[in-house]
C-alpha cells in the first residue's frame, strides 16, 4: 500500500494513531538523539541523525520478568507467569538500519522457536521507518552488508521525505493498519511522486559510505585468522565495557537472574536482562576458569558472532552497519577496520 | 608550542635502545574525531603518534589494565612502559603511585603540556551540530576551534566546545615526569574550579535527587565509566554478578553466598546505587580526567558527582588527589587533630 502524506498533516496522523496507543519518535535530549514518547500535539520534525540506543528495546526491553516466585515454609512454592502486558505502540523514524536488525532478532527471537515475551511485544509495536535522504553519518555502512538507505525489511511502513510531503509505502498488515485508520489524511501517489522516491532513493545510493567486503569474503578471512595474534593487538585498547553490544541493534544475549524483593515469605521474580559478551564474567566458569580471558578473545567473539557464525547459521550477516559500535567505543574499536584487517591479514 | 616531532622522536629512541616495552600514545583514528590510544611496540609504528585536541583518553587507564594482564601473562616483560600524559592523567599517575599499586620504576612518564589547549568534548559538540559527528577539530587561534563534519563546518567559541574539566583546569601540566614536553601554564582564563558544582549545590536537595533521578534512569549498565577509571581496579566490583576471585579452593558454600549487592537489572534504584557506590569510592582519588563522563553513551554528567567528591575533600581536608605521590592518600590516613575521636 503506497500513498503521501502532506507534512502539516503529519501531526494529525499521529494524533489519531495516539487514540490507539502510545506513539514514539526521536527527540534531541540534550545532546542526543533518543526514541521520545511523543506528548500530545507535539511536533515531531522528523529530521535526526539516528538514535543513539537503537529500537530493539521497544521489543527486546533490558529487563523483563519472566515469572514470580513466592515461597512459604512448609507450602509448595508459587509461580506466576508474568506475560507482558504491552501498550499498543507505534515507533517513528527508525531507520532503515534498525529495521533490518529487527530481522535479525527475529530470526533469534520468533523463528522456529517463538519466544512469548519477545512476541508479544512484536505483536503490538509497529516501526514506522524513515529513509535517509541525506548522506550517511561517517561511520555509517549498510550498504556494503546488504542493505540500503531505504530499506523496508523489519519495517512496517516505510517513509521517505519528498519536497513538502513524506511518501509512505506500508508493507505490512501492521503498517496498512496506520494508514487505514486515517485514510482521509493521504493521497494515492502519482507518477511524480513515485518519480520523486525513486530519485531520492537513487540520490541516497550514491553517498559514499564506508565499507567492508561481500559476506562471502568476510567469513573467510575470519575462518582464516580465528587464531590469529591480530585479534590481541586490535583489542589492545578495549577498555572492556559494553557500550558496543548494548547499543546494538541486533545484539540479543541475555542473562536471567532471581531477584528476591522479601525474605519470609521468600518472594522474587526471575528476571532476564541483557548480558554483553564483552564482559569477563560472561563466560566466567564456576571454577574460576575463564575460556576468553582477554579482550582479544571477548572482541574475537562479537565480530565472529555478527559476521561469520550468524552467517553459518542463518545465512545473513547481523550487523547491518549503523555503526553506533564504532561511534559510542570510547577508544575507537572499530568493526570496519577489523573486517578489513582481517581480509588482508596485516595491520600496520 | 609543543612540537610532536620531538615526542616522536624521544619514543622512537626508548624503543630503539630496547628501555621500554611499549610506548603508550595517541594516533589517529579510523573510527571518528578523537584520537585513539596507540600501543607501540616498534620504533616505526611511532611515525603514526599525534597530540592535538583531540587526544582525550587517559591512557594511566592502561598501566592498570597492563598490571592486571602482566598477571596472567605466560612470558612477562620486566621493562617500563613509556606514557604520554596530560596534566589530569600524570595526577591519576601520582595516585596510583600514592596507593602503591604500581611502582615509579615501571613507568616513564612522558609529561605534556596541554598549555593554552584543552580537550574537545564531544558531547559539547554533538550539542551544537545537533547530533551530526564531527569529522576534524582544531584550534584556530587561542580561543576559537574550527571543526567540520560531512556537508559542512563551523568556527565554534572553544570554550564551547572544550570539556568542562579543560576550562576549570588549575595546572595544565603534568607533575613527576621523565620527559616533559611544552610550557608550564597554571591558570587558564576560562573559569574557576568547581564551577559546575558550585552551581549545582545552589539547587534545593528535592531539585537535585530529582535530577540525578532522571539521569539515573537512563543508565543501560555498561559500566563504560567504571571500565575506563583508572581508579576503578578492584579485582571484585560490589556490582559484579559473578565472584572473579576465585581459586581451587574457594567452596561451593562460598560462590552460591556470595552477597548481591546490586541486582543485575538496570532499574533506576539499582542504577543508583552503583553510581553512589563508585562515587563514594572515588572520593579523595579522582584527579578528574572525565573519561567517565566522556565514555557514557547515555550521556550522564557522572563528573558532577565526582567533582562534588573532590570539593568536598578540598573543604573538608585541604586535600587534593594526585599532587604528591609521598602524600598519605586521603582515605587511608587520619590527623591527630581531627575534631571526630573515632578515627584516632
Amino acid at each position: 500500500m503506497e500513498a503521501t502524506l502532506k507534512k502539516e498533516k503529519l501531526g494529525q496522523w499521529i494524533a489519531a494513531l495516539q487514540k490507539h496507543g502510545d506513539v514514539f519518535a526521536p527527540d534531541f535530549v540534550e545532546d542526543a538523539w533518543e526514541f521520545t514518547k511523543v506528548k500530545s500535539g507535539a511536533e515531531v520534525p522528523l529530521d535526526h541523525t539516528n538514535t543513539v540506543r537503537p529500537a530493539k528495546g521497544f521489543v527486546f526491553p533490558q529487563r523483563e520478568v519472566l515469572y514470580r516466585f513466592r515461597l512459604e515454609n512448609g507450602k509448595a512454592p508459587e509461580l506466576t507467569d508474568s506475560e507482558p502486558k504491552v501498550k499498543p505502540a507505534v515507533v517513528f523514524g527508525v531507520r532503515p538500519c534498525d529495521g533490518r536488525a529487527m530481522v535479525r532478532n527475529d530470526r533469534v527471537f520468533a523463528c522456529g522457536f517463538s519466544d512469548p515475551y519477545y512476541q508479544a511485544r512484536r505483536d503490538k509495536v509497529v516501526f514506522v521507518g524513515l529513509a535517509c535522504n541525506a548522506p550517511p553519518s561517517p561511520n555509517c555502512f549498510c550498504v556494503s552488508l546488504g542493505g540500503s538507505p531505504h530499506s523496508e525489511d523489519g519495517l512496517d511502513v516505510l517513509m521517505t521525505e519528498l519536497d513538502g510531503r513524506y511518501h509512505i509505502k506500508a508493507t505490512t498488515d501492521k503498517g496498512k493498519d496506520l494508514v487505514t485508520r486515517a485514510r482521509d489524511l493521504f493521497q494515492d501517489p502519482n507518477a511524480a511522486d513515485n518519480k520523486e522516491v525513486r530519485n531520492a532513493h537513487a540520490i541516497a545510493l550514491e553517498h559514499p559510505q564506508r565499507a567492508i567486503s561481500t559476506m562471502e569474503t568476510v567469513v573467510e578471512a575470519l575462518r582464516r585468522n580465528f587464531t590469529s595474534p591480530l585479534w590481541d593487538k586490535l583489542a589492545q585498547a578495549c577498555i572492556g565495557c559494553g557500550a558496543c553490544t548494548y547499543l546494538c541493534p541486533s545484539c540479543h544475549c541475555f542473562d536471567i537472574n532471581d531477584e528476591v524483593t522479601g525474605k519470609s515469605p521468600l518472594t522474587g521474580e526471575r528476571v532476564r536482562t541483557w548480558d554483553n559478551c564483552q564482559f569477563p564474567d560472561f563466560t566466567m566458569h564456576s571454577s574460576g576458569h575463564n575460556p576468553r580471558e582477554d579482550t582479544g578473545a571477548r572482541l574475537r567473539q562479537r565480530i565472529c558472532h555478527k559476521l561469520l557464525y550468524f552467517v553459518e547459521n542463518h545465512k545473513m550477516q547481523q550487523c547491518t552497519g549503523c555503526g553506533r559500535c564504532i561511534t559510542h567505543c570510547p577508544v575507537g574499536i572499530d568493526i570496519v577496520k577489523i573486517a578489513n584487517v582481517m581480509e588482508e591479514g596485516v595491520w600496520q | 608550542m609543543i612540537a610532536v616531532e620531538d615526542i616522536k622522536a624521544r619514543a622512537k629512541d626508548l624503543l630503539e635502545s630496547g628501555k621500554v616495552r611499549a610506548v603508550l600514545g595517541y594516533r589517529r583514528s579510523s573510527a571518528g574525531l578523537l584520537a585513539e590510544p596507540a600501543f607501540m611496540t616498534t620504533p616505526e609504528e611511532t611515525a603514526a603518534l599525534v597530540l592535538d585536541t583531540t587526544c582525550v583518553e587517559n591512557l594511566a587507564l592502561y598501566l592498570v589494565n597492563e598490571k592486571k594482564r602482566m598477571k596472567h601473562a605466560r612470558q612477562s616483560d620486566k621493562r617500563p612502559l613509556a606514557i604520554v600524559a596530560k596534566g589530569c592523567d600524570s595526577r591519576a599517575i601520582t595516585v596510583l603511585l600514592q596507593e602503591n599499586h604500581i611502582r615509579r620504576d615501571e613507568v616513564i612518564v612522558l609529561g605534556v603540556s596541554c598549555e593554552n589547549g584543552g580537550m574537545i568534548d564531544t558531547r559539547k559538540l554533538n550539542k551544537a551540530l545537533r547530533g551530526k559527528a564531527a569529522t576534524s577539530a582544531a584550534f584556530d587561534g587561542a580561543s576559537s576551534v574550527k571543526v567540520s563534519y560531512i556537508g559542512g563546518g563551523a568556527t565554534l567559541p572553544a570554550k564551547d566546545v572544550l570539556a568542562d574539566r579543560c576550562l576549570e583546569c588549575a595546572k595544565a601540566y603534568p607533575i613527576d615526569t621523565d620527559f616533559f614536553f611544552g610550557e608550564k601554564v597554571d591558570e587558564r582564563s576560562y573559569g574557576p574550579r568547581f564551577t559546575a558544582v558550585s552551581a549545582f549545590a545552589e539547587k534545593s536537595s528535592e531539585e537535585r535527587s530529582d535530577f540525578w533521578a532522571g539521569h539515573f534512569e537512563r543508565c543501560i549498565r555498561c559500566f563504560a565509566c567504571r571500565a575506563v577509571c583508572p581508579m576503578c581496579y578492584c579485582d571484585e566490583c560490589v556490582v559484579d554478578s559473578t565472584n572473579f576471585i576465585v581459586n581451587p579452593t574457594t567452596t561451593a558454600d562460598e560462590k552460591a553466598n556470595r552477597v548481591r549487592w546490586i541486582n543485575r537489572s538496570a532499574s533506576p534504584s539499582e542504577n543508583a546505587m552503583y553510581h553512589m557506590v563508585r562515587a563514594m569510592h572515588l572520593a579523595g582519588r579522582c584527579t578528574d580526567c572525565g573519561e567517565c563522563e566522556r565514555v557514557c553513551p547515555v550521556n550522564i554528567p557522572l563528573r558532577l558527582l565526582n567533582t562534588m567528591l573532590e570539593h568536598e575533600a578540598l573543604e573538608m581536608f585541604q586535600y587534593t588527589p594526585g599532587l604528591d605521590a609521598e602524600q598519605p592518600s586521603l582515605i587511608s590516613s587520619f590527623r591527630d587533630g581531627d575534631p571526630n575521636d573515632f578515627v584516632r
